[in-house]
Order: structure tokens, then sequence, then C-alpha cells
């Protein structure tokens, strides 16, 4: 398997950084400056529909994400969970095709394969409450069939990239909110995922763990796909390579977060900062020639 | 080794030590709060003892009736609770089959209790005895396995409760009384209709379970 270099980024809630984080920089600076690996696409979508009884989540979107961080942004009910449940082989799409590195995800064993090398933060990832952050991961490391050998390793490795190696033995129901969505983050890193889809993860950090955590996708996404589904447009901005931006369950922009920061500069709207800006400047273009109001 | 889709070689393990293995068996049974439920069971076996070793209770088997529909139904609902998931999500993306997992845990926790209860309630096998007791554990257990199927583990306990309930409250009905297979849990003992009603319920209800899963609970997007 390859494994990242864990030396790179100091942990979540580490020590501090060292001056000139990799957090320093402006708006869509990672975006501007990364570069999009279209060679490997790790994930392609195409007529992906996705139906809750009468409710349309997704309608017919065609996507394809490669090596890098990818930000899913959009606002409430945009289908931004529906797309990485799907992806995540939690739910079946109602209508489309789905293929993971390389593998079509109609055949058992093929969604076998793709879960292996795949790691999923779900927005409730449901701990267990007499679980220790040790056996929570180690739980998760079973569920992927990390071979029995190199669980215990993967294990630390994980929650020492989360920072969390000194409440590795506590229980999981002792920790604050933000521990416990770091402990969902390194549930999901413990078999050094190809493809890592992360709904909401940075709900309940706090602005330094943000930072971190942000330190942290830059260093996963060299390695790996990773899709971030946010409503934060500033930890796309801060850590993505490209964005996508959601609305009505159809996809209403594409670009790199520097591209989508651009839209707002000519915009009249005042409040917020560049990529805000951008991000309200392309939901209202995008329902202006669909049609769709608010 | 395998190979995956993409040519990729994925980390496919060989066969874990024995060590591993049971650390891994315990890490599942901890997350489906076995040891809760087999504290549970043992809980109903000895209420079950204690209710039992009244002299009256042991003379008249008519009065283990209440006995016989109470502690299977206690236990049905204790192995109603272990079918619960707290991580239905993760779960989901697991590489392995669910199936023979809920199939065996299903399998040894209704052997367990029906034991444990067997062996709890005194009295002559074929009036209200261990032989009732086996067949109302088995019957409750597959109600409760296809009701958390319906509504979800935590509530999985409600169809076995309203099914008890509605039975023995027309126990006095003759119609009921002599219906084996309607009111199967209400018979002494060796009807073999009564005894066919429990294990189809039992089966159905435990194959309906083990290939698909309790009911997801909580919110979903």
């Amino acid at each position: 398997m390859n494994r990242p270099d864990t030396t790179a980024v100091p942990p979540l809630g580490g020590a501090a950084h060292p001056t000139g984080t990799p957090d320093g920089h402006g708006l869509g600076g990672s975006g501007d400056t990364a570069v999009r690996v279209s060679g490997d696409t790790a994930v392609r979508v195409s007529g992906l529909t996705v139906r809750h009884r009468r409710t349309t989540a997704l309608d017919g979107v065609d996507l394809d994400f490669g090596l890098g961080v990818h930000g899913l942004l959009g606002p409430n009910g945009a289908g931004k969970t529906s797309l990485v449940r799907v992806l995540a082989t939690v739910a079946r799409p109602t209508a489309g095709c789905v293929e993971l590195l390389g593998g079509d995800l109609r055949g058992h064993r093929e969604r076998v394969t793709v879960r292996r090398e795949l790691g999923y933060l779900p927005q409730d990832f449901g701990y267990y409450p007499g679980f220790t952050v040790r056996e929570f991961v180690a739980y998760v490391a079973w569920l992927k069939e990390l071979p029995g050998a190199e669980t215990d390793a993967a294990v630390e490795r994980a929650v020492t990239r989360v920072g969390l190696a000194d409440r590795i033995d506590a229980k999981v129901k002792t920790l604050s909110g933000g521990m416990i969505r770091r402990v969902g983050i390194a549930q999901a890193i413990v078999n050094d995922p190809r493809l890592l889809l992360l709904d909401e993860p940075t709900a309940g950090l706090d602005p330094e763990q943000r930072v971190e955590f942000r330190a942290l996708l830059r260093e996963l996404g060299r390695t790996a796909t990773v899709i971030v589904s946010t409503h934060l447009v500033e930890d796309v901005a801060a850590a993505c390579t490209e964005v996508t931006l959601l609305e009505a369950g159809r996809v209403a922009y594409r670009g790199t977060p520097g591209s989508l920061a651009a839209l707002g500069a000519d915009g009249h709207e005042s409040d917020g900062n560049a990529i805000e800006r951008g991000y309200t400047t392309a939901l209202r273009g995008h329902r202006a020639a669909t049609g769709a109001g608010r | 080794m395998n190979t995956g889709p993409n040519g990729r070689r994925t980390s496919r393990p060989a066969r874990p030590a024995p060590g591993h293995r049971l650390r891994r068996l315990a890490l599942y049974a901890r997350s489906r709060a076995v040891p809760a439920t087999v504290a549970a069971l043992v809980c109903a076996a000895l209420l079950t003892v204690w209710m039992a070793s009244r002299q009256d209770t042991y003379l008249d088997p008519y009065r283990r009736v209440p006995l016989v529909a109470l502690a299977p139904l206690l236990a049905a609902a204790a192995t109603g609770a272990s079918l619960h998931t707290h991580s239905p999500e993760l779960d989901g993306t697991s590489v392995r089959r669910w199936w023979p997992r809920r199939l065996a845990h299903l399998l040894i926790v209704g052997a367990l209790a029906a034991t444990l209860l067997a062996l709890a309630v005194p009295g002559h096998v074929q009036e209200f005895g261990a032989a009732a007791m086996v067949r109302n554990t088995l019957g409750a257990i597959g109600i409760t396995a296809g009701g958390a199927v319906l509504v979800g583990a935590r509530l999985s306990w409600m169809p076995t409760t309203l099914y008890f309930s509605a039975v023995y409250l027309s126990a006095s009905s003759p119609r009921v009384n002599n219906a084996t297979v309607v009111g199967w849990l209400m018979q002494p003992g060796p009807q073999h209709g009564a005894w066919a009603a429990a294990l189809a319920l039992f089966v159905t209800g435990t194959a309906l379970c083990a290939a698909r899963g309790a009911r997801p609970e909580g919110p979903r997007v």
C-alpha cells in the first residue's frame, strides 16, 4: 500500500505549526497553485440520479474526480451528502453509472474491492460509546479487512495523524465534540485510502484544528482522491484543488477555488470574502440560467 | 494479496492469527452489546428461577403460564437490542459480508437464551416446562428479529410485546386457546402445530434479519 509520509504534516491538535504554515496563503491559494492530475480519474459518474421518495436529490449528474482535494459546496439539500453516500457505496443510485478506482459498482466483487481502498467520514458516523479511540479505529480497520498484523500500527498512525495520540486509550464518549470528529477522521484514513470521502469534516473543530486539518487534507490529496463536502467555503479555498458547486441536484459550477473567487470580484455584493462572493454569484447565475428561484 | 479492478495490488489479508481473530470477535461482540445482552439473559433466567420457586407454581403447571410468556419476551427484547449498530453508515462500507455474522449472532444468542430459560423453569417438561419455554423463546426471537427489520432494533420488542399481549389476554377465549397455531405460546408443550408456528417464525425472522439487517435508525439525509 502506498503510505504517505506521516511526518510531513504535524498532527491535528499537536504542536503549533512553524512560521509559514501551509494554511497561510490567501483565498484560492492552493487552488491556483496545485496541479490537477486529470490522467488518473478515480471517480467517474454519469447520469447519476438519486431519488428519495418524491424528492430528487441528484438529477442526472456527470462528474469526474482525479488525484487531489475536491471541495463539494452547495446550500442545504443541494445533493452533496447524497452524492457522497453513493460514492461511499452506502446508497444505491436510482439511475446512472458510477465508476470508482476503475471498477464499476454494480458487481459485489467490484464494490468490495473499492471498499478496501475507500475511507469515509459520514456526517454522523455513530461511534460506540464503550469503545476507546484505539478500539473504535481498530473496529473500522476490521471492517476494511486490514491484515491483523498491520492493524495496531495502522491504528496508531491514523490516530497520531489527527493529533489524538495522547488520548488513544480514552473512551470516545469522554472526548469533546471536536476530538470525536478527529476520531472520525482517523477511522477514515486508517486504511490509507486511495479515495477519501469526508462529509462536513470540520464541523466542531476549533480554528486551530481546522488550519491543521486543512494541512492534513493537502497532504492526503497528494496520494489520494479526497472529496470534501462542506458548507465552509474558506476550507475549500485553503485546501482544495478543485471546487464543485451543487444546487438542487445539479452541478452549478466547477473550477478552481481561485476561479470561483474571481467570479465574485465583479459582483455587487460587499459582504463576505472573495470566495463567498464568488459562491453567491455562481449560485445565483445558475438559478437565473435554470429559472430556479428560492 | 489480490489484484484490484485497476490492476493495483490490494491488501486482502491471509487468515488472521488466532489472537487477532479473538480480538476482532471481541470488538464485534462489544459493538453489538453482546456482554450486556448475555447479562440480561442471565437476569431473565434468574428472575424465572425466583418466580418459579414458589410452591404453588411448582405444583400447578398453569401458574407457570405467565412465566413461559414473560421470560421469552424479556429474552427476545434483549436479543433485539443487540441487533442495533451505532454506525450503520460505516458498517455499510464494510468489505465483509454482514449476513453470516448476523445469522451467527442470532443463532448463538437464541441458543443461549433458550438454554438458560429452559434450565430455569421447573416442573414436567410437557406442562409449561422446558419445552414450552424453548418454543416460546425461539418464536419470540423470530418475531423480534423480523421486527428489527421493519421498525429498527431499538423498537423491535414492540411487535413481540403486542403479539404476546394479544394472545395472552385472549387466552381465556376457547378459540384462541384451542388454536395451536395462532395461540402457540399458550400451549402446554408438545403440540405439533404450536412448535411448527414458533419454528416458522424463528426461521423466517432470523433469515430476514440476517439477509437485510435491522432497519437503520436516526436521521437520514
